[in-house]
């Protein structure tokens, strides 16, 4: 009774309770068992956190073939290995390589990819065949496709042959073309295949009323499909872009050490610091960086999809409703059009 | 139970098992023999050219070691120098692994700097059959002084020229060139209808700091002088000069060839169409045998007289390859060291040193071994002769590095070679660039290299 009677004008004091935009409660104030994410946590502490310390400790240390017995114990340069990777090494270079390879390549994946999704959406005869026929680039290993490149781009191999050309594709400026278009080559199918899971998510009483309502092709695509597409594609771009400026084994493979400078990326840059000149402390400061510049845009895609927050990233159905609404008004507008 | 909770399970379980399964895979591939005292581990290179023969030789020697010694062998492989690296890395760190391994000679130097293999002392030596049974010029590379060495030779690979006779004779060459603008004028003169005097790889990874290194110390310069790096020299200039002209100005070798790793070139020379093959091992014999060539080749000695030269000067150095083959190095943090000297004495002696050369083609470095295979070989005695006549490269730890700076001279210069010139402007920046990164390397050493 007594808390009955103090309740009242407590709560009448309380500040109007904020009124969350999905209209849940924040993680943290959520009664869930969060000891249940020991495991998950003291897992994420080994395998991620303490090598990532560790990492950025040797990028501290002196670490070379002279020092590496008692690595503990190399000369402590603090930051002078990321002072020379900045300032005495390719690493800038590397930089601008990898990121606007990785930015061209997916570029040139997505519409490749999404172009490709659309053309098995329809039920054809072999169209499981065809399907499997797009993977073959992705399923082959990488030194695989590397080493079949590397035989073809040889100055007198198949595509100069092929194309009637000249060109040099294994060193000088042509090289950065040759990887971009072997890259594009073996990554497409990637983009393909979110795609496809994408297109598998629209709903088939969509096109059915679509079909009915005899909107065309071109409305059909814009207002019903590339929607249901957005989240797949967004992901496929930001695993693309990671995955291509991470990309070892191709330029390795087509071009051997030591690479020509117009395709001298981070990865075969850093892995030449450690296994060809021995500098582990210089490369581990070269590792941290692009880890860095790889961070970016992963964390921009989480704050796309607010996966860093203590939100959950869907929208609320009331704002799902409202989402369609919005879709279909153009679409309308285009049947309205057609009908007229 | 519903099919759904019961597909739950089977998942799960398999799960569980597969976990399993990785776990205890994992511990066999990192536990291995280690903690087994009757059992020797030993790393050596994979073996693409001879597998089946490689197989062969590690039952016979397995067996051989069991019967002496009571004792298994467990065989490692690594597939490139940086695989080598790696399983060294991770055993000098952790304090187990191999217990023997066979790197390669210009290995050695990075192999020491490490300080975690045995140094030979007249006890290990005793050992392991005696010092004197190898072959002097084999323990050139051993290590930094003849007191302080790591590294048993195990087996030599000579680099020698291959020579077409059949082209030589249409050419009307009786005598092999002993200089390289001999080289370069009899390349020029077997140049036509298709055949070119020379096969070379321009793309290769090894294959152009090798004539580099030894047109230079033909000429008295050794790239490295104690710590001081000499790539922009006259003599380094001039053996660059020497090596693009001859597909740039001399035209004797095919324009293809800037793309070529060194197997291209010997596919080239098997092809019979190309007059020389320098470069090359007895390694080379396997491709030769049945090929368009077999019958009508012969290995030489690489010339030995620097370029624009006629005679070697007063300091030139009569270098006909590098110091190139196999040591053994036994690793200091094992417990199995006598059963590891056990081993590099059983594959030391003659007999098991002439087995290896009839298996793989390489020469041994038992001296007892090599004399009976020239007495029986005589084909062979320019190989024998190059292997005497074998120097070492520098004994620095910076020597992988100074190494990549001289092929990096060749690979930033091919898109030149094949416009058709490398301008002397372009070469000295380069050459520049190659002596400032060596000379940082050098500087940067510790234990003064060693």
């Amino acid at each position: 009774m007594t808390q009955v009677q103090t309740r009242a004008p407590r709560d009448a004091q309380r500040p109007p309770r904020e009124v969350r935009p999905h209209g849940r409660t924040p993680l943290y104030r959520r009664e869930r068992p969060l000891w249940m994410l020991l495991p998950g946590g003291v897992l994420m502490l080994v395998v991620i956190v303490v090598p990532l310390l560790v990492g950025v400790y040797i990028a501290m240390l002196d670490l070379d073939q002279y020092t590496l017995r008692q690595w503990f114990s190399a000369p402590f340069v603090g930051l002078a290995n990321f002072v020379e990777a900045f300032t005495d090494s390719p690493l800038l270079h590397s930089v601008w390589i990898s990121v606007s390879l990785s930015v061209l390549v997916t570029a040139a994946t997505v519409p490749i990819g999404v172009a490709a999704a659309i053309s098995t959406q329809n039920r054809f005869p072999g169209r499981g065949l065809v399907r499997s026929v797009y993977l073959v680039p992705y399923v082959l290993p990488a030194f695989v496709v590397g080493t079949f490149f590397r035989t073809m781009l040889q100055p007198q191999g198949v595509v100069n042959t092929v194309f009637g050309t000249d060109v040099l594709w294994l060193n000088g400026s042509a090289s950065y073309w040759a990887l971009a278009g072997v890259m594009v080559w073996t990554s497409w199918p990637f983009v393909y295949l979110l795609s496809l899971a994408g297109l598998q998510a629209v709903d088939g009483e969509v096109h059915e009323a679509a079909a009915l309502d005899g909107v065309t092709w071109w409305a059909k695509l814009r207002y019903i499909v590339f929607p249901y597409l957005r989240g797949p594609l967004s992901l496929a771009v930001i695993i693309s872009i990671l995955h291509n400026i991470n990309n070892f084994t191709l330029p390795f493979v087509l071009f051997g050490i030591p690479l020509p400078s117009s395709v001298e990326v981070m990865p075969v840059l850093t892995y030449i610091a450690s296994f060809q000149s021995f500098r582990f402390g210089l490369s581990a400061a070269m590792a941290i960086c692009s880890l860095v510049i790889v961070a970016i845009p992963l964390f921009v895609y989480l704050r796309a999809v607010k996966l860093d927050t203590g939100d959950d990233a869907g929208p609320t159905r009331k704002q799902r409703r409202a989402d369609l609404a919005t879709l279909a008004a153009p679409a309308a507008a285009d049947i309205e059009g057609a009908r007229a | 139970m519903s099919t759904g909770r019961r597909r739950t399970r089977a998942l799960v379980g398999a799960a569980v098992v597969a976990v399993a399964a990785l776990t205890l895979q994992g511990c066999a591939v990192v536990d291995g023999s280690g903690d087994d005292p009757d059992t020797l581990r030993v790393m050596m290179a994979a073996d693409t050219t001879y597998p089946k023969e490689r197989k062969q030789w590690q039952q016979e020697t397995a067996a051989e070691f069991k019967r002496t010694t009571g004792a298994d062998i467990q065989w490692e492989t690594y597939s490139s120098p940086q695989e080598e690296l790696t399983a060294i890395q991770t055993s000098v760190i952790s304090g187990q692994g191999p217990d023997v391994y066979a790197i390669g000679t210009t290995f050695t130097p990075t192999a020491y700097a490490t300080g975690a293999f045995v140094e030979m002392g007249s006890d290990q030596w005793r050992a392991v059959g005696g010092k004197d049974q190898f072959d002097a010029a084999s323990l050139g590379i051993s290590g930094p002084s003849a007191s302080k060495q790591i590294g048993i030779p195990f087996a030599s690979r000579p680099f020698v020229m291959a020579v077409n006779t059949e082209l030589l004779a249409q050419a009307g060459i009786t005598e092999l060139p002993t200089t390289w603008d001999a080289l370069t004028a009899d390349a020029d003169a077997t140049t036509r209808d298709g055949h070119f005097g020379m096969a070379v790889a321009y793309a290769d990874g090894f294959d152009p700091w090798k004539f580099v290194w030894g047109m230079a110390e033909n000429a008295g310069n050794t790239i490295v002088d104690g710590s001081k790096a000499e790539i922009s020299a006259d003599a380094v200039e001039n053996a660059y000069r020497t090596y693009f002209d001859w597909v740039t100005k001399d035209g004797v070798v095919d324009p293809a060839a800037i793309g070529w790793n060194n197997a291209q070139a010997l596919a080239q020379f098997a092809d019979g169409k190309a007059a020389f093959f320098p470069m090359t091992t007895t390694t080379s014999l396997n491709t030769l045998k049945g090929s368009a060539v077999d019958g009508k080749y012969q290995y030489a000695l690489l010339p030995t007289v620097p370029p624009r030269a006629t005679e070697r000067p007063a300091d030139g150095i009569e270098a006909a390859s590098i110091l190139s083959g196999d040591n053994l190095v036994v690793a200091d943090y094992g417990t199995k060291q006598d059963l590891s000297f056990d081993f590099v004495q059983q594959v030391s002696s003659p007999a098991a040193q002439e087995r290896y050369f009839e298996l793989f083609g390489q020469l041994p470095t038992n001296t007892e071994a090599a004399q009976t295979i020239a007495r029986e070989n005589p084909d062979l005695a320019p190989i024998v002769q190059a292997g005497k006549l074998s120097k070492p490269t520098a004994f620095t730890g910076a020597w992988s590095d100074i190494q990549l700076s001289l092929v990096d001279v060749v690979v930033q210069s091919i898109p030149s070679l094949k416009s058709g010139e490398v301008t002397d402007d372009q070469l000295r920046k380069r050459l520049a660039a190659a002596q400032r990164d060596a000379q940082a390397t050098l500087d940067r050493q510790k234990n003064g290299g060693l």
